[in-house]
C-alpha cells in the first residue's frame, strides 16, 4: 500500500514497444493512484491503435486473482508486445513474473508513505528497524523522524529546532527532548550508546 | 473494544498455510513481536503501576482471534514483580481515529497508572505516546523485513524508490533484490550466481541478465544511459503533507468510506425518456420492507391505471396499484428479484388505453392539506423509500418525535446509477414540491437537499430553483461512498450521530430519496399512486444506455433489449447499483418501486482467500465496525461473538467486500451473520 504516480509521457512512450496490455490496479487507490492520468493514457493508446486490451482490477500482487482475472484476457494478451502496468513495484514484479517470457513495463513510480502496511494513512512512519528504540526516546522514532537516523542524539547541525537536511522538518531530537522534559524522562539520554544493526530479517528475525 | 479477553476460536499456532511457500515463514509478514524477558527486564526497571495495551496484529492469517502477546507479557511482568493497572486489546492501533476514540469512550486508564506499556509495531506505540500524557513504554519490537509488500502476502518487495526501475531490468528490482541496490548492473563480485553479501542470495543482477536475454533485450539494456539514483525525490515534507490531505478527505464528513470508479459516464448524458408501454407487467405484492401487500383483484378482473390491486395489511407496509390498464391474466407466486424465490404478484394484460382510474384526482395544493392529509396521500399511494430500501414512506412521517430537518437524498453515491441525477435536472419542481410537502408533514423547519459535488449542473438547476426559499437549502457533498446513506447523511450534513439501532427520528431527521419526494409531488398534485419510476440502465454490457421511466412491473429482460441487449457473454446483471445492488440470474423480474438501475458487467470470478488481517475493511467501514471478525465469527458459527461486535449496526453498503484484499464475500458473510444471530434469539 503506496502512493503510486504515473511516469512521464516521455518516459513511457520509450519503453513501449508494438501493441499494450494495460493493467491498472486500484487495490489501494483510497491512498493514491492516478486514475485520471490512466485513463489519459488509455484514450492516447487506443486512438493510436496500440491498445490490446486493459483491465481494471485491485490487489494485483495476488497472483491467483490476478491470474483467474487475466484469463479472458489471454488473447489480448498474446497479441500484445508490451504489458504496461499502473502499480506499485510489488505489482509490477508480480506480473513480470507471471509472464517472464514477455516485456512488462512499469508505467508509474512508487512513494513511499508513512504507516506503512497497516491501516493508512498515518502520519507516523515506522522503518521497521527491527529493534524499537521508542523506550529511549518518548515515543517519537528516531529512525524516521531524524533525517539522519540518529539514534544517540542531535547532530548539532539543527537551527531554531529545525534540520539541517531539510529546513521544513523539525528537528527529531529537539522533539524527543522536549517529549522526555515533559515526561520528566531527560535520564533516557544518559543511556548507553546505542549501535544500530542493520542485519535482515533473514539474520535477526527467527 | 475488547477489555474482556476474547473467545478463542481455534488455537493460535503458527500452521501451514497456502501463503507460506516453501523456505518463508507467514511470522515474517505481521508487524512485531514482544520483546524477551531479559530485554524487557531492562526496559521496565524501575517502573511499575502499567497499564498494558495491546494490538490485535496485522498481516498475518486470521487465524486466531486472541493473539497471545499480551497474556506472554502479563506472565513476564508477573515474573519480574510488577503491577498492573489493567490489561487491554484493541484492533489496529495505529488507526489513530479509531483508537483515540476507545481511549476516549472507554476512559480505560485506571488511577495510578504510572507507565503504558504498548505491544505493537512502531506505529502503535507512537500513536499512543502522543495520545497519552503518561511514559509510553515499547514492549515490543517491529519485525524488519526486506522491503515492502503490497496487499497480499507476497514476498515481492518494493522500497518505494520514486524512480522506478523495472523496465529497465525485465521486472526484477534492483533496489530490492540486490543486497547492494546497483542500478546500473553486476557489481562483479558475485560467485557461481549468488551474492557475495548473502550468500544464500541469488545475485539479482545475474537474474536480470538471464531474464533480458531471454526477451531479447540485452541490447536495450545496454543502450541505456547510466542510471543514477535520485535520493531527492522522495521529499517527507511533501509526503506527508499529502498524507495528511488524505486523512482529511477520507473522514471529511464521516469516518471511513470509500471511492469507487464512478462509471456515471455511460449513462448520465441520456435525458430521461419514456419507456414503451409493455403488453403485460408482473406487479409484486411485497416490494417494501414490512408485510406484503394482500391482492384484492382476481383473473379476470379489469384494472385501470392506478387503481389499488393490493391492500396493506399492516402498519408497517404499503398497498400497490396497477401501473398500466387491462386484465389480471394471474395472481401468482412470481420470481422476486430481491428474495430470489417466488412472491405473490399481480400480473395484468396491457390493453394499451391507458384508462385512468377514477381515484386518480388531484387532491389541491399545499396549503389547503393538513399534515394528516399528506400522510394519509402518501400512505394510499403506496410511495416507498425509492432509493433502494424501500421503507414505507409514511411510517417515516409519523414519527412520533420532533423533527427539526428533513433532508433529501439526492447524492446518488452508488456508481453506475444516474436516475436520481435526471429527476434532479428534469423533475426540479416536482422535487422541491415533494420536500415542502414532507415538510409540512412533520412540521419541520428546514428542508436540505444534499447533491454530491460529481453533479454540478444539479447543484446549479437546485441552487437557483430554491432561491427565495428560506426554508430550503441546498448542500454540496464532497464524492464519498456510501455518502447517501441515511446515517451518512445525517452525520455529514446536521453532525448528529444516529445512536446503535437507533432510526434517523432519534436525531430530530427525516430522510427521503430525491425520486420519493418526486412521487410525494405526484401523489398530491394528480392523485397518482406509486406506478412509475425513473430506472437507469446501464454498465459496460449494455449495447446503449440510458435513464427511462418504467411502469412498474415491467420486466428486466425488456428494459434490457429495449436497450440493445447485453454485449459479450459471462455477463453479471445486478438490480440497483454494483455496490449495494441485487445480482439476478434471471432477467425475467419486474422492476420494482425500489429498483434504481438495472446494471451489466463483467462477472468477476475472483476466488476468495484467508483474511489476512490487512486491516482495511476496519479503515473503510463507515459505522466504525470491525468486518473482518463478522466473516471470522460467522464460519466458526460464534453468534456472541457476532453480537460482541455489532452486526447488526451493519448496513450492508459493501464498502468493506470492496476493499477487502483477500476478496471475501463480507456482505453475504454479514446477511448469514444476521440471519444467524436474529434465529438465536
Amino acid at each position: 500500500m503506496l502512493i503510486t504516480q504515473l511516469k512521464d509521457k516521455e518516459t513511457i512512450a520509450s519503453v513501449l514497444r508494438g501493441k499494450v496490455f494495460l493493467i491498472n490496479c486500484h487495490g489501494c487507490k483510497e491512498v493514491r493512484f492516478p486514475v485520471a492520468e490512466a485513463e489519459t493514457l488509455r484514450k492516447e493508446l487506443a486512438e493510436d491503435g496500440r491498445l490490446a486490451g486493459v483491465i481494471t482490477t485491485d490487489y494485483i500482487c495476488n497472483v491467483e486473482n490476478l491470474t483467474k482475472r487475466l484469463e479472458k484476457h489471454a488473447a489480448e494478451i498474446a497479441e500484445a508486445e508490451t504489458i504496461l502496468v499502473l502499480s506499485c513495484g510489488v505489482g509490477v514484479q508480480t506480473v513480470a513474473d507471471m509472464f517472464a517470457d514477455k516485456r512488462v513495463c512499469a508505467g508509474c513510480d512508487t512513494l513511499p508513505m508513512p504507516g506503512f502496511q497497516g491501516v493508512t494513512p498515518l502520519e507516523y512512519d515506522c522503518a521497521q528497524c527491527g529493534e524499537c528504540y521508542l523506550n529511549l526516546t518518548g515515543g517519537i522514532c528516531p529512525i524516521t523522524a531524524c533525517s539522519k537516523s540518529l539514534v544517540n542524539g542531535q547532530c548539532g547541525g539543527s537551527k531554531n529546532g529545525k534540520c539541517e537536511v531539510d529546513p521544513d522538518m523539525d528537528c527529531g531530537w529537539e522533539r524527543i527532548y522536549r517529549r522526555l522534559e515533559m515526561l520528566g524522562r531527560l535520564d533516557l539520554v544518559r543511556c548507553p550508546t546505542q549501535i544500530r544493526n542493520y542485519a535482515t530479517d533473514l539474520e535477526v528475525s527467527k | 473494544m475488547a477489555s474482556a479477553p476474547l473467545p478463542r476460536a481455534v488455537p493460535c499456532e503458527d500452521s501451514e498455510s497456502q501463503f507460506i511457500k516453501e523456505g518463508e515463514k507467514l511470522e515474517n509478514y505481521t508487524k512485531y513481536r514482544l520483546k524477551g524477558i531479559d530485554e524487557l527486564a531492562q526496559v521496565l526497571e524501575g517502573k511499575d503501576n502499567l497499564f498494558v495495551i495491546a494490538c490485535n496484529k496485522c498481516f498475518k492469517e486470521f487465524e486466531c482471534v486472541d493473539e497471545t502477546d499480551c497474556e506472554d507479557f502479563l506472565n513476564i511482568a508477573a515474573e519480574l514483580g510488577k503491577s498492573i493497572t489493567t490489561s487491554i486489546k484493541f484492533d489496529f492501533l495505529c488507526n489513530k481515529t479509531q483508537t483515540l476514540r476507545k481511549l476516549d469512550e472507554l476512559n480505560v486508564i485506571p488511577e495510578g497508572t504510572e507507565n503504558v506499556v504498548v505491544i505493537s509495531c512502531g506505529l502503535g506505540v507512537q500513536t499512543m505516546a502522543d495520545a497519552v500524557k503518561l511514559p509510553v513504554i515499547a514492549a515490543a519490537n517491529s519485525l524488519n523485513y526486506t522491503g515492502h509488500h503490497g496487499m497480499a502476502l507476497t514476498k515481492k518487495a518494493c522500497d518505494a524508490c520514486a524512480q522506478c526501475y523495472l523496465n529497465l531490468t525485465g521486472g526484477i528490482c534492483p533496489i530490492v533484490d540486490c543486497s547492494k541496490s546497483l542500478v546500473n548492473g553486476q557489481c562483479g563480485g558475485a560467485k557461481n550466481g549468488k551474492c557475495e553479501v548473502s550468500p544464500d542470495k541469488d545475485c539479482a543482477w545475474e537474474k536480470i541478465n538471464q531474464r533480458l536475454a531471454a526477451q531479447g533485450r540485452l541490447a536495450e539494456f545496454k543502450a541505456q544511459p547510466v542510471q543514477l539514483r535520485d535520493y531527492s525525490k522522495i521529499n517527507f515534507k511533501v509526503i506527508n503533507d499529502y498524507v495528511q490531505s488524505i486523512r482529511e478527505a477520507r473522514f471529511d464528513g464521516y469516518y471511513g468510506g470509500i471511492h469507487p470508479a464512478e462509471r456515471k459516464e455511460f449513462a448520465e448524458g441520456f435525458a430521461l425518456a419514456r419507456f414503451p408501454e409493455p403488453d403485460e407487467v408482473v406487479i409484486l405484492m411485497g416490494q417494501h420492507i414490512g408485510a406484503p401487500a394482500n391482492p384484492v383483484v382476481k383473473v379476470g378482473d379489469y384494472v385501470k391505471v392506478g387503481q389499488l390491486i393490493g391492500e396493506a395489511p399492516s402498519f408497517i407496509s404499503a398497498p400497490v396499484h396497477a401501473s398500466v390498464s387491462g386484465t389480471v391474466t394471474a395472481v401468482e407466486p412470481r420470481l422476486h428479484p430481491i428474495q430470489g424465490v417466488p412472491a405473490m404478484a399481480v400480473v395484468i394484460k396491457n390493453d394499451h388505453l391507458d384508462a385512468l382510474d377514477e381515484s386518480v384526482r388531484p387532491h389541491g395544493d399545499l396549503d389547503s392539506l393538513s399534515a394528516e392529509d399528506i400522510i394519509n396521500i402518501v400512505r394510499d399511494a403506496g410511495i416507498i423509500g425509492m432509493g433502494g430500501a424501500g421503507f414505507p414512506t409514511y411510517v417515516k412521517l409519523k414519527p412520533g418525535k420532533p423533527i427539526d430537518a428533513v433532508l433529501i437524498n439526492a447524492c446518488e453515491c452508488e456508481p453506475l446509477l444516474t436516475a436520481d441525477h435526471r429527476v434532479l435536472l428534469e423533475q426540479a419542481d416536482e422535487v422541491i414540491f415533494g420536500l415542502q410537502a414532507i415538510l409540512k408533514a412533520v412540521d419541520a423547519p428546514k428542508g436540505y437537499i444534499v447533491i454530491e459535488d460529481n453533479k454540478p449542473d444539479a447543484i446549479e438547476l437546485m441552487t437557483a430553483k430554491t432561491e427565495g426559499m428560506e426554508n430550503i437549502e441546498v448542500v454540496t457533498a464532497r464524492t464519498k461512498y456510501p455518502q447517501g446513506a441515511e446515517k451518512m447523511l445525517i452525520k455529514r450534513v446536521l453532525g448528529r450521530k444516529v445512536p446503535s439501532g437507533g432510526l434517523p427520528a432519534d436525531v430530530g431527521a427525516v430522510v427521503s430519496n430525491v425520486s420519493t419526494a418526486k412521487a410525494v409531488c405526484d401523489a398530491i398534485c394528480k392523485g397518482m399512486p406509486l406506478i412509475e419510476r425513473v430506472v437507469t440502465v446501464t454498465g459496460e454490457r449494455i449495447a446503449n444506455p440510458g435513464n427511462f421511466i418504467v411502469k412498474v412491473g415491467t420486466s428486466v429482460k425488456e428494459l434490457i433489449d429495449f436497450c440493445g441487449g447485453l454485449t459479450g457473454d459471462d455477463v453479471t446483471v445486478k438490480l440497483g447499483g454494483p455496490m449495494m445492488g441485487f445480482a439476478q440470474a434471471d432477467l425475467n423480474v419486474p422492476i420494482m418501486k425500489s429498483s434504481n438501475g438495472v446494471i451489466a458487467f463483467d462477472t468477476d470470478h475472483t476466488v476468495p482467500v484467508a483474511c489476512i488481517k490487512c486491516g482495511r475493511c476496519v479503515d473503510v467501514c463507515p459505522m466504525e465496525l470491525a468486518p473482518l471478525y463478522f466473516q471470522k465469527y460467522v464460519d466458526d458459527g460464534d453468534v456472541e461473538g457476532l453480537k460482541k461486535k455489532s452486526i447488526m449496526d451493519c448496513m450492508e453498503c459493501g464498502c468493506c467486500e470492496y476493499i477487502c484484499s483477500s476478496k471475501i464475500p463480507l456482505v453475504s458473510k454479514i446477511k448469514a451473520g444476521k440471519k444467524a444471530v436474529k434465529e438465536a434469539k
